[in-house]
This record gives structure tokens, C-alpha cells and sequence, in this order.
């Protein structure tokens, strides 16, 4: 055989054996990528972000390599406060390593709560600036945790902080509309549950939200006593919360003698209702509570200079009082 | 005794590969390729210390050190394995030229198919045994530093007094990232992918005129193998997107030319904590083995009438 038959035959050959691959692994490929085992192909901006180098290395099959050193990276521009770069970096990281669940608590993390904290502190920006900067930096870590669930949608824990920043105290204000934001929260707790892998707080913390809803009533005391059955539920809240949606349902219930029956005795009932009465910056419902507390506080004679109404209830501190100065 | 010099002299096939093969793997290990393996214990052992500040719950609490483990091993596997695989392949026949081992070995019977055949396998035995003890480092590693986790976070949850259902889900997760059976389905992945790189490189070596030569296009074809897939793509949903016929050919010429790795791949699934079937790796396997086979074919085909 000639040189250029030998080699014609080697081309021939080496397209066929091509061809007869070619179903079989566009097959597994297309196999891989529904049950989630290969990412989806790397964007070009991620490409370009990561430079000629460390893309050469993730396009070798390195990926998770290259978000390793991108995590490393960004905990450096975490310690130098270069907050747009973290969220650059968490960015191009997800990108690379879309499964992990560590990167993108980080990253939200860092957005709603490191960056958000360090604006309401940041004394070169004017306040009105420093409030917009700690509402965007709270947008963009909720953004960036969302996009975390659509990649991952059985991650419990991601639903779970998503429920949890929805729900935060310190951060609902920035969501303008508190009961929607509870809704959310309460709508992010229930699909961590459902996945089957959470914790047991979570369903709890799904109440918690719930009862804060106005219109929700019904539902949330319909929740809270399916938890109750269960003996692990029964913490202060829960049984807090259960007593004031009781009272919701029924005006006319006795919600004095009610407390004494779950708390145990009139003066745990006075010392859990006076904890509650004095917890303002949750947003939870009080129905009951005032009427309850007075009675208590007669049958218990307490001192009229030591009632709890005579007490400064504490002022929900937000963004009014963070950025006045 | 003189039967068995008999047996081998006159030789089945796999006997005078078996010789090849391991004369090949011992002129490997002389070239002291195994004190890589003090650096990969560096490595292995510093990928520990890489524990950032923990945004998740307390149950996940030494997560992330695990999965650094598991990266920076796979990681240096993957460069090892590739490097070695094309380097010492690319270093073969030119140095058996020099030698004049090439002559000698020619000029018995030995057909030119033994003499390939052995020497891939030489090689891919060498890559195998590296990959083997890095394996075993790396899971000595991870199962000391996943036992440490793991009572760190069961002392946890005991304090926390949860109940029995969410420790068994809490030491499910934790084991996930820890050395389980996928993760050394992804260190095989590793080694199929770096076979079908010595295969290729044993190919382009047949007519090659250099050492150098062979190892730049084997690293090029490396790094295009893994956007064969992409061209794949292009060229079957070429109709849906309205592409040109010239582009349909090259992407089409790309796909049967050149090996696809971005299957293998689910090797970063692995060290994400997800679990690959063994049915995945056996298609993995089917692939690695129909490469080597016809690369070696191929090989032999270029190299049988080749002049020295």
C-alpha cells in the first residue's frame, strides 16, 4: 500500500469511527447533563472574567479547581471591603461550580448581610446613599440566592436562607412591603420542607412567617397545631404564637386562663406574655395580648409602677433610625 | 526453566506485550516520575487548611474543607495524569530511536503491534499506579478529616438535642463528601481520560519528528477535545439555527475528528457531592476503551511500514 492510500484509508477510517461514536456520546452527553452531572457549557463572560489562563484550566476539565482559587480570591476582596468585586467573584464561582451549595450562601451572604451591615456603618457616603447602597446590597444577595434555588431546586438550605432573609428583622424593611415579604418567607420555608431534607426549625420557621401575615390567620393556627402534636415543637414561640392566633380566631375566647393552661401557671403565663408583648421588632401578632396582661397583672398584684405598660417598649430600630445621620 | 525461555522466546502476543510493558514502565520509573508524589502529599494535606469563614448552618460545618479535598486532588490528578500520559507517550519512540532500542527490538519478531501495544501500556500501568497511590492519600485524607467533621457536627446536634431522623440526614450529607464510591469512579474517569490521551499521543508520535511536536499538539487537541461537544451542538441543531453549510461542515469535521471530554466531566459532580452511577461509569469505560483501541489501530497502521 502507498503512502497516500495507507493514509487515505486512515482519514476514511478515522471519520467513520468518528461517525459511529457520535450518537453514543451526544447520547451520554445529553444523559449527563439532565441528571445534572455535567454543568452547562461555560458563558463567554464567565470566559472572559477569569482570564485567558484560569480559563484555559477550567475548559481542561478544572473547574471546580479554578472556583476553588476564585473562593480564595474573594475572601481577600471580602477583608478589603471591595464589595462589588465579592459579588464579581461569586458571580464568575457559580458559574463554575453551579451544585455547590457552599458558593452560593457565600455569596449571598456577603451581599445581604456583610455588604448591607457595612453600608449602614459607612461614614464617607451621605445617608440617603448609604441607604440605597444597603437596600441594593440586599436586592442583589435575595437576586443572586434565587438564582441559586432555580439551579439547585432541592436544596433545602438554600430555601431555608432564602425564608430566613425574607423573614430577618434586620432586613425585611428593605422589601417595602413587610407582609409580602413574610409571605415569600413562608412560601421559601414550606418548598425547604417539602424537599424532605430540612431541619425541623424550618417547618416551625415557615409558622413564624405565616403568623405574621394579615389575612393568614386561620392558616398559620391551622399550621402551628399540626406542629403541635409534635413534642419537639413546643418551644415558647410556637406556643406564644398559638395562643394570640386563638385568640384571633375567637374574640371571645379567655385568652388569661388560656395562658395559664399552656404556659403552666399565672406567672410563667405573665412572664412569657410580658417577653412577647415586649418583642417589637419581629412584627408579630399581639392579638389578646394587652387584656391578657392586664389581667394577669391584677391577679398577680403587680405593682402599678411596674406593669409592663409602664415599661418603654423598645423602638424597632430600621432604616430610619440607621440613616438619619 | 528452559521450557518457560522457550515459551517467551517464541511468544504469544500478550506475553511479548506484557515484556514490552513492563520494560517500559521500569524505564518510566527510573525517570523518578514518582517524586511527583511527594508533592501531591503537599498539596493533599494543605487543601486541609483552606478552611474559610462558614456562611452555611452549623450543620455544614467542615463541608467546604471536604470539598476542597476532594478539588485539589482531583485537580492534581487530572494535570498529573494528562501531563504524564502525553509527555512520557511523546518520549517514547524518539527516545527508543536514540537509544537504538528500536533496532534491536525490530529486527527479532516481534511484530510492530506488540511493540506499540506494550508501550501504551507501559505507560497507561505507569499512570495507573500513580493514580492508585494518590487515590489512596487522598482518601486516607478525607476519611480522617470527614471522621472529625462529622463528630464535630454529631456533637452539635446532640447539643442542640435534635432528634435521631435529622442526625442519620446530617451523616448522609456529610459521608456524600467524604471518600465514598463516586468519587473513585471519578478518579477512574480520571485515568480514561488520560488512556485515551496516550493513545492519541502514541498516534501522533508514529508520525511525528519530534518529541516536542507531539506533546503541543497532544496538550491542543486536549484542550479542543473538551469544545468538541460545542461543535457537536452547532452541527446537529445547525438546521434549528439557521447555520451556513460551510459551518455545518467544519463543526461536523471537528465532532468526528476529535475526542469529546466534556463527558468526563462529571468528575466535578463528584466533588460537588453528587453520586454517578455505575452505568455512567461503564459508558465512560466504553468510551476510553473504543478510543485507546482504535488510536493503537491506527498507530499501528501508520507504524507498520514505517522505515527506521
Amino acid at each position: 500500500m502507498k503512502v497516500w492510500q495507507r493514509n487515505a484509508v486512515l482519514t476514511v477510517a478515522m471519520l467513520a469511527f468518528g461517525a459511529a461514536r457520535m450518537p453514543f456520546e451526544a447520547g451520554l452527553a445529553k444523559e449527563l447533563r439532565a441528571s445534572g452531572l455535567t454543568p452547562p457549557p461555560m458563558e463567554v463572560a464567565t470566559r472572559d472574567k477569569i482570564g485567558q489562563t484560569s480559563s484555559a484550566v477550567a475548559l481542561g476539565g478544572l473547574r471546580t479547581l479554578v472556583a476553588t482559587f476564585l473562593n480564595l480570591r474573594a475572601f481577600t476582596f471580602f477583608e478589603e471591603k471591595r464589595w462589588d468585586d465579592v459579588a464579581d467573584t461569586y458571580d464568575t464561582i457559580v458559574d463554575l461550580a453551579p451544585r455547590t451549595r457552599y458558593y452560593w450562601e457565600a455569596g449571598y451572604s456577603h451581599s445581604a448581610y456583610n455588604a448591607a451591615s457595612y453600608y449602614i456603618n459607612d461614614s464617607t457616603l451621605p445617608s440617603l446613599r448609604r441607604r440605597e447602597a444597603w437596600r441594593a446590597a440586599i436586592y442583589r444577595g435575595r437576586a443572586f440566592l434565587e438564582r441559586g434555588i432555580r439551579n439547585n431546586p432541592d436544596d433545602w438550605s438554600l430555601l431555608a436562607n432564602l425564608g430566613f432573609l425574607l423573614s430577618d428583622s434586620n432586613k425585611f424593611m428593605a422589601f417595602r412591603d413587610p407582609g409580602k415579604s413574610f409571605t415569600e418567607a413562608a412560601d421559601a420555608y414550606k418548598r425547604s420542607a417539602n424537599t424532605g431534607n430540612a431541619l425541623g426549625y424550618v417547618r416551625r420557621a415557615e409558622f413564624y412567617s405565616l403568623a405574621r401575615v394579615r389575612g393568614k390567620e386561620a392558616e398559620a393556627l391551622a399550621l402551628a397545631r399540626s406542629l403541635y402534636t409534635e413534642q419537639r415543637n413546643h418551644v415558647p414561640t410556637l406556643m406564644m404564637l398559638r395562643l394570640v392566633l386563638e385568640s384571633h380566631e375567637n374574640p371571645a375566647l379567655d385568652t388569661t386562663q388560656r395562658a395559664i393552661e399552656i404556659f403552666g401557671t399565672p406567672e410563667k403565663a405573665y412572664e412569657a406574655l410580658t417577653g412577647h408583648w415586649q418583642r417589637t421588632r419581629e412584627h408579630f401578632p399581639v392579638y389578646g395580648v394587652a387584656a391578657a396582661l392586664e389581667a394577669l397583672e391584677k391577679l398577680l398584684s403587680v405593682p402599678a409602677d411596674k406593669s409592663i405598660f409602664k415599661q418603654p417598649l423598645q423602638s424597632p430600630a430600621g432604616p430610619d433610625d440607621w440613616f438619619t445621620k | 526453566m528452559s521450557s518457560m525461555t522457550a515459551k517467551v522466546s517464541r511468544g504469544s502476543h500478550l506475553s511479548r506485550i506484557l515484556v514490552i510493558a513492563r520494560h517500559t514502565f521500569t524505564q518510566l520509573v527510573r525517570m523518578k516520575v514518582f517524586y511527583f508524589l511527594g508533592v501531591f502529599a503537599v498539596i493533599a494535606i494543605a487543601s486541609n487548611f483552606f478552611d474559610l469563614p462558614q456562611h452555611e448552618g452549623p450543620e455544614s460545618v467542615g463541608l467546604n474543607v471536604l470539598r476542597s479535598i476532594k478539588s485539589w486532588s482531583l485537580g492534581t490528578m487530572t494535570l498529573f495524569s494528562v501531563v504524564l500520559s502525553i509527555v512520557a507517550t511523546a518520549l517514547l519512540l524518539p527516545k527508543d530511536v536514540e537509544d537504538r532500542t528500536l533496532y534491536t527490538i525490530l529486527a527479532k519478531p516481534v511484530p510492530r503491534i506488540d511493540y506499540l501495544a506494550g508501550k501504551l501500556i507501559g505507560v497507561l500501568l505507569l499512570v495507573f499506579v500513580s493514580l492508585a497511590l494518590m487515590d489512596v492519600l487522598m482518601t486516607a485524607v478525607l476519611q480522617i478529616r470527614s471522621t472529625m467533621v462529622l463528630s464535630q457536627q454529631l456533637a452539635m446536634a446532640q447539643a442542640q438535642g435534635w432528634p435521631q431522623e435529622a442526625i442519620n440526614s446530617l451523616r448522609e450529607e456529610t459521608a456524600a463528601n467524604g471518600p465514598t464510591w463516586s468519587l473513585q469512579g471519578a478518579v477512574f474517569a480520571v485515568f480514561l481520560r488520560a488512556s485515551i490521551m496516550a493513545s492519541l499521543a502514541l498516534l501522533i508520535s508514529t508520525f511525528s519528528t519530534s518529541t516536542l511536536f507531539t506533546t503541543i499538539i497532544s496538550f491542543l487537541i486536549y484542550f479542543i477535545g473538551h469544545f468538541q461537544a460545542d461543535a457537536r451542538d452547532v452541527y446537529l441543531q445547525a438546521g434549528e439555527a439557521g447555520q451556513g453549510a460551510f459551518v455545518r461542515m467544519a463543526s461536523l469535521l471537528m465532532s468526528l475528528v476529535l475526542p469529546d471530554f466534556q463527558n468526563f466531566n462529571v468528575i466535578d459532580a463528584v466533588i460537588e457531592g453528587q453520586t454517578m452511577p455505575l452505568l455512567i461509569l461503564g459508558k465512560l469505560g466504553l468510551i476510553g476503551l473504543y478510543y485507546a483501541l482504535f488510536f493503537t489501530a491506527a498507530s499501528w497502521v501508520v507504524f507498520a511500514k514505517k522505515e527506521f
